[in-house]
């Protein structure tokens, strides 16, 4: 099963401060591959939902980015700036609360 | 594993700029992204352009550029509570200054202009572009932005216009009417046609396009038509004229009555120089109302006084300018110079400094000019005339 991107829409800032608080720095393709790895394919993200929020993080001054040269095109590197790691606490935590409440309120039992 | 050449690479790059991708950090970000999913996906005997094509399909629905208006979006979103807060507090000071500025001028305080300029300048500037930039997100259909965003500029233009006006501006009356103008025959039917369609906003929408159409009528019922404003003209420039007149008759009577009665050689001189420095200013003034300052000979023609502020004049002719403030400046020792002559004689009532004079519109200022050279010839005749 994919989850539909309305699902991933609400928490797709959050799944990319937490892998590059996991990974220290990482480029765009590679937040997809590793995404798709960790969720068995369950969740897959779209270049059209990644990278715009990757610009809104770097504007938000969550993530810094440097660039590198590879042949003849640019590569570019994300890192959690300071204020960017406490903010991937902040989301994590809210997040997981998040996920209790709808737990409670939808009334799933886990199995 | 594909190895992708550098040729390749150059297409990629302009195939994702020609597909309307225009930030340069967006299209690095994409490019690498298309060449890494080639590189792994792609075997290396692989059908490099239609492995491209298939690729770079799956990243939008329907453009390719979508990604970057979403970036866009995300980017000014982060701002979007900054602006509306910005967006209250500008409406509300503008509101503010504009209502205090009018009590300031009704009770004739300082600062009143400075208030209102300040209040319509918000509300112009700041104000109504805000909320175009925040009301915007929220409509759908092409038609409803183009409302909102007519209906912005007008509000902003019609202020503007006020602005102008009340600055003295030029193209204060082209704006205004260019407003009002744009208001009536475009957004009016747009804005009509578009609300009434709706059943939930035609009772709205009929309302507001009559209070619209109310609005202007009103506003235009306090414009001077162009006959009247032409009838008017007439009647201030047949005032002048008899002035002119009155003038010359004077100075007949005055040659009629042989030598001055001034003994005050300063006070006679002075006097000349006044009469010949005001002969000038009114030429000076015509001149730049009608393009002649033959209008005293050349009445039969359809030239009239435009009754314009001579503010306008002067402030493009610093010469004229320097002989104002030098009329001035003889006038008030020609004053004293007559009132140590005869000391019964009276200050003739001038309000205020003979230089304010550029304050005045051109019909006031002519008068002025007049009768200051009216009582230097009464003066000739009887040195007590000033009264």
């Amino acid at each position: 099963m994919i989850y539909s991107s309305e699902l991933i829409k609400g928490t797709l800032k959050t799944i990319v401060l937490k892998l590059l608080a996991d990974n220290k720095k990482m480029y765009g393709y590679e937040i997809t591959q590793k995404v798709k790895e960790l969720t068995s394919d369950k969740i897959q993200i779209t270049e059209g939902a990644l990278y715009p929020t990757l610009h809104a993080l770097e504007a938000d001054g969550l993530v810094t980015t440097e660039s590198e040269f590879i042949g003849k095109r640019v590569r570019k590197y994300y890192t959690l700036s300071p204020s960017g790691k406490s903010k991937t606490r902040e989301k994590v935590s809210e997040l997981a609360d998040f996920m209790n409440t709808m737990k409670f309120l939808l009334d799933i039992k886990t199995v | 594993m594909y190895q992708l050449s550098n040729e390749q690479i150059d297409f990629i790059f302009n195939d994702i700029r020609a597909r309307g991708v225009e930030m340069e950090s967006l299209q690095n970000d994409l490019l690498d992204h298309v060449c890494c999913i080639i590189e792994q996906n792609l075997e290396a005997s692989g059908n490099f352009e239609n492995f491209y094509n298939n690729t770079i399909k799956s990243f939008y629905k329907q453009h390719l550029w979508e990604i970057e208006e979403e970036t866009i979006t995300l980017l000014t979103f982060k701002n979007y509570y900054t602006m509306k807060k910005l967006m209250i507090i500008s409406g509300c000071a503008s509101v503010l200054f504009l209502s205090l500025g009018l009590f300031f001028k009704f009770m004739h305080w300082p600062t009143a202009a400075f208030q209102i300029i300040l209040g319509i300048a918000l509300a112009s500037l700041v104000f109504m572009p805000l909320v175009f930039t925040l009301k915007i997100k929220e409509k759908q259909s092409l038609k409803d932005k183009l409302v909102l965003g007519l209906g912005s500029l007008v509000c902003s233009a019609l202020a503007m216009h006020v602005l102008f006006k009340v600055m003295h501006w030029p193209f204060a009356n082209l704006l205004g009417m260019g407003a009002m103008s744009l208001l009536l025959l475009v957004f009016l039917p747009l804005y009509f046609f578009t609300g009434i369609r709706n059943a939930e906003t035609k009772v709205n929408t009929i309302v507001s396009s009559v209070l619209i159409v109310l609005g202007c009528g009103l506003v235009l019922t306090l414009v001077r038509s162009p006959k009247a404003g032409q009838l008017q003209n007439q009647r201030l420039t047949a005032s002048y004229l008899r002035n002119e007149k009155l003038l010359s008759n004077e100075r007949i009577q005055v040659a009629g009555t042989g030598d001055s009665k001034i003994k005050n050689g300063e006070l006679q001189s002075l006097g000349q120089r006044i009469d010949a420095t005001c002969e000038e200013l009114k030429r000076f003034v015509l001149e730049s109302e009608t393009g002649t300052a033959m209008l005293v000979k050349d009445a039969g023609r359809e030239l009239y006084l435009q009754d314009s502020w001579v503010k306008d004049f002067f402030e493009s002719d610093g010469r004229m300018q320097t002989k104002l403030q030098q009329l001035s400046t003889d006038w008030d020792v020609y004053l004293k110079l007559s009132e140590s002559e005869s000391p019964q004689s009276q200050t003739p009532v001038f309000a205020r400094s003979v230089n304010d004079l550029k304050e005045e519109r051109s019909i006031n200022a002519l008068t002025t000019l007049i009768q200051m050279q009216l009582f230097v010839l009464q003066n000739q005749k009887m040195p007590i005339a000033i009264r």
